[in-house]
């Protein structure tokens, strides 16, 4: 039975990563986001390798620049859809660093779609995560490459249309060795461990490293004070288009 | 002598116009002179007209292009339709008589016609090696320059061709030495 | 040991960022720039290059080149691009970033015609992209060169004023300039006594001198502190009209303290001449010769700083001129500046010559000068 007063042999759980800036909190993405979901994922993965003072965390323009002032890391924000090439450029001026690229769904595949899947062609050695959370969200609601059939959107009221972009799927197609997985915000553990697996296959210097989560905007899906809604179309519709997978 | 000797080489891109500029200029400053090559590109790679500047001088060139040619070297007979607004009345014209039958735009400046492609075709069984003749065909009215250095300057053009062909350099020397020696 | 060679302008740029201690070149091919990219392929893979650590990436286009640029310099190499053209309007989107957050990105600028693909040989008509480009104020260095010399002598010097400085520097050369072959003096820096000014990371500096809070404005930057290490993190995206006001205002104060020091400019020709010809780049060289043609009629004023602009030299050599004209390969592109410098200052008229996309040669300014 373990001593519960001194807290010996007892692990208690933070609800942070030791990277995570406690002072910046309460965080500024809206209540209910899951950005902060990814944020908490990748902090504790970094904590457990011990990355936190070799990372460069990039972070690109739509709601992933919230992120800047989330962690106690060196990060720096680029332009819409340009974190990817940025981080190529110091990766390879700088081979030790852990280069992120932390880039929401219309920079990766929308503005960016170029550098992504050159970066992939090229092996690049950097991580980049790219949250799918199947709107352009700081813009106001409008279609994404990842916008689901049907689904109204600022800019296609009466639905978006049939197609979207299934990026790991894409990226494998020209990448066989890089990692390539899908994760989702609503099942931690499983997300955490997805960003560790992929930080030691960097840090095993193995190739280009790709994870898609996805992640809820209730403020987008209209589904603010709706949390079962909110849950509902993340890990029923989304998870139904975008398979949760390792590719 | 005007200063600096101004040369023009106009062809069909591939012809291997821009070379011989440019194998001149290097060779001229390896004798010791000054001198400036700039080529007049344009986006085709082959087949269209293209135009070299060299200079030659014992001063300081000021700006790598000009308005008059002393010497105007013409590969093909819309080349040299091309170079008729560089010509001053006391311009050489060079030309390929092979590609070039009427000189007549030349008025009654000095041609040089040499028949280039035969005499690569017949005496070295390389045609393409004709612009090599014409430019030693040229050397003699070039004041001031020598043989001197070709060998160097054709081997800094040439370089990556004379590795993967390297009975090219005997070919292209020979077929320059062929051209120097028709104005002896 | 400095040796005179006999090479194309492009290679004499890429000797000298070699010369200079360039680490890193990404790029994106593009005529007439692009054998200053062939020149970094090739030191890349040399037994030298690979010693020394040289980076080279092609990159899928020109945004990115910029982009990965701006990363090499957040990473603390001294790193650089070459591009023309519509290539340098894409360039743009990161020299923006560069701005903003003091990045000392280094480009040399081949221009070639335009607007739009145009020729690929030659103009004048870059200036204002290299000075103004982006949504910002136009906070960058742009040296114009004349001669295949300049290429080399500011190929280097390049280096040092983007990292001493912390502004984008570039080299705005031309197509001619960059084919061009003629005789060119290398040299060290150390052996014309040039020190080169080292560059230090903004990301993961270990050693860091130059407090980055000296250099990036105060919003963009963030510095904390966990567990004895600093982090560093930085931020272009602002919530406030004050806060851009702010940045603003920093990076035109630091402009402004190193204005004085960057500014050249050269006057040529007798200084009793009546007749002031304004030009730079190339069309200064045929400038220059224009004025060894005219018998002490002209006289030249060359900035060689475009931004910033030698505003003042100017108004002082417009002095005593009865006639200015100025000479350039585009549309009021460097007479904006002359007419900016000079307005209120001479009753002098002024001529301007601008032949977009087309090379002036001397005797056409020859022509200008004695024309009644």
């Amino acid at each position: 039975m373990p001593d519960m007063t001194t807290n010996q042999n007892v692990q208690i759980r933070s609800a942070f990563p030791k990277c995570v800036r406690i002072d910046s909190k309460p965080h500024l993405f809206c209540p209910g986001c899951g950005h902060p979901e990814v944020l908490k994922a990748l902090g504790f993965a970094i904590d457990e390798l011990g990355l936190q003072a070799k990372t460069a965390f990039g972070i690109d323009i739509g709601c992933s620049l919230l992120a800047w002032d989330y962690f106690n890391m060196d990060t720096v924000e680029t332009h819409h859809g340009r974190t990817i090439p940025t981080m190529v450029g110091f990766k390879r001026a700088n081979p030790d660093a852990v280069a992120i690229a932390y880039v929401g769904d219309g920079g990766a595949y929308a503005i960016g779609l170029s550098h992504l899947m050159n970066a992939a062609v090229r092996d690049e050695k950097i991580f980049v995560i790219v949250v799918n959370n199947a709107v352009y969200a700081m813009t106001g609601g409008q279609e994404a490459p990842t916008t689901l059939p049907g689904m109204k959107v600022s800019t296609a009221p009466s639905g978006a249309d049939e197609h979207y972009m299934k990026a790991p799927e894409m990226i494998r197609n020209v990448n066989p060795t890089a990692f390539v997985a899908r994760g989702i915000t609503s099942v931690q553990p499983a997300l955490k461990m997805l960003m560790k697996d992929a930080l030691k296959f960097y840090l095993d210097g193995k190739g280009f490293v790709f994870v898609e989560v996805l992640s809820q905007c209730p403020l987008n899906w209209k589904t603010m004070d709706k949390p079962q809604e909110t849950f509902d179309f993340l890990e029923k519709t989304l998870a139904k288009a975008y398979p949760v997978k390792r590719y | 002598m005007p200063e600096p000797f101004r040369i023009i080489v106009s062809g069909e891109g591939g012809q291997g116009v821009l070379s011989i500029a440019k194998i001149i200029a290097t060779a001229a400053w390896t004798q010791g002179k000054k001198s400036t090559y700039m080529p007049y590109f344009t986006t085709e790679k082959q087949g269209g007209v293209s135009i070299g500047f060299a200079q030659v001088s014992d001063a300081a060139i000021p700006f790598p292009k000009f308005a008059q040619a002393d010497m105007a070297v013409a590969l093909s007979q819309r080349a040299l339709l091309r170079l008729v607004p560089y010509l001053h009345e006391q311009t050489v014209v060079v030309t390929n008589s092979f590609l070039v039958k009427d000189t007549s735009v030349a008025g009654g400046r000095k041609v040089l016609a040499v028949d280039a492609t035969t005499i690569a075709r017949e005496q070295l069984k390389k045609p393409r090696t004709f612009n090599m003749v014409i430019m030693g065909a040229m050397l003699r009215s070039i004041p001031g320059m020598s043989p001197d250095g070709f060998g160097k300057a054709l081997e800094k053009s040439f370089g990556s061709k004379y590795v993967r062909d390297p009975a090219l350099k005997e070919l292209n020397e020979k077929a320059f030495r062929l051209g120097y020696d028709l104005t002896a | 040991m400095a040796e005179k060679k006999f090479l194309m302008g492009n290679e004499a740029l890429g000797r000298a960022a070699r010369a200079a201690g360039a680490k890193a070149f990404y790029g994106y091919p593009i005529t007439p720039s692009s054998e200053i990219m062939h020149f970094w392929a090739g030191e890349f893979t040399t037994e030298q290059g690979k010693k020394d650590g040289l980076v080279f990436l092609q990159a899928e286009d020109e945004i990115a080149a910029g982009f990965m640029l701006v990363g090499g310099v957040l990473a603390g190499l001294r790193s650089f691009t070459a591009s023309a053209g519509p290539g340098h309007v894409l360039l743009q989107d990161a020299f923006s970033m560069a701005e903003a957050m003091r990045l000392p990105v280094v480009a040399y600028l081949m221009q070639r015609g335009g607007p739009s693909t145009s020729t690929v040989i030659y103009s004048q008509s870059e200036v204002n992209l290299a000075c103004f480009g982006g949504n910002g104020n136009g906070f960058r260095v742009v040296y114009s060169p004349s001669t295949i010399q300049d290429l080399y002598d500011y190929g280097i010097k390049v280096f040092n004023t983007a990292w001493k400085h912390r502004f984008p520097t570039f080299l705005l050369g031309d197509g001619y300039l960059a084919k061009t072959m003629a005789e060119v003096e290398l040299y060290t820096p150390a052996e014309r006594g040039i020190a080169m000014v080292e560059p230090e990371a903004y990301l993961l500096e270990k050693n860091r001198k130059r407090p980055l809070a000296e250099i990036v404005p105060s919003p963009e930057l963030e510095v904390r502190e966990d567990g004895g290490v600093q982090y560093d993190c930085l931020r272009n995206c602002l919530n406030f009209e004050e806060e851009t006001a702010a940045v603003n205002a920093e990076i035109m104060a630091a402009y402004a303290k190193a204005a004085p020091e960057i500014l050249e400019w050269e006057n040529y020709g007798p200084t009793d001449a009546k007749t002031l010809i304004v030009a730079h780049g190339i069309v200064a060289a045929a400038a220059q010769a224009a004025v060894d043609q005219s018998g002490g009629q002209a006289r030249l004023f060359r900035p060689i700083t475009l931004q910033p602009f030698p505003l003042e030299e100017l108004r002082k050599a417009a002095k005593g001129a009865t006639k200015i004209i100025v000479a350039e390969s585009a549309l009021n592109q460097l007479a904006r500046f002359v007419k900016d410098a000079l307005y209120g200052v001479t009753s002098a008229p002024l001529i301007e010559y601008g032949r977009p996309s087309m090379g002036i040669l001397p005797e056409e300014i020859v022509g200008l000068i004695t024309a009644k």
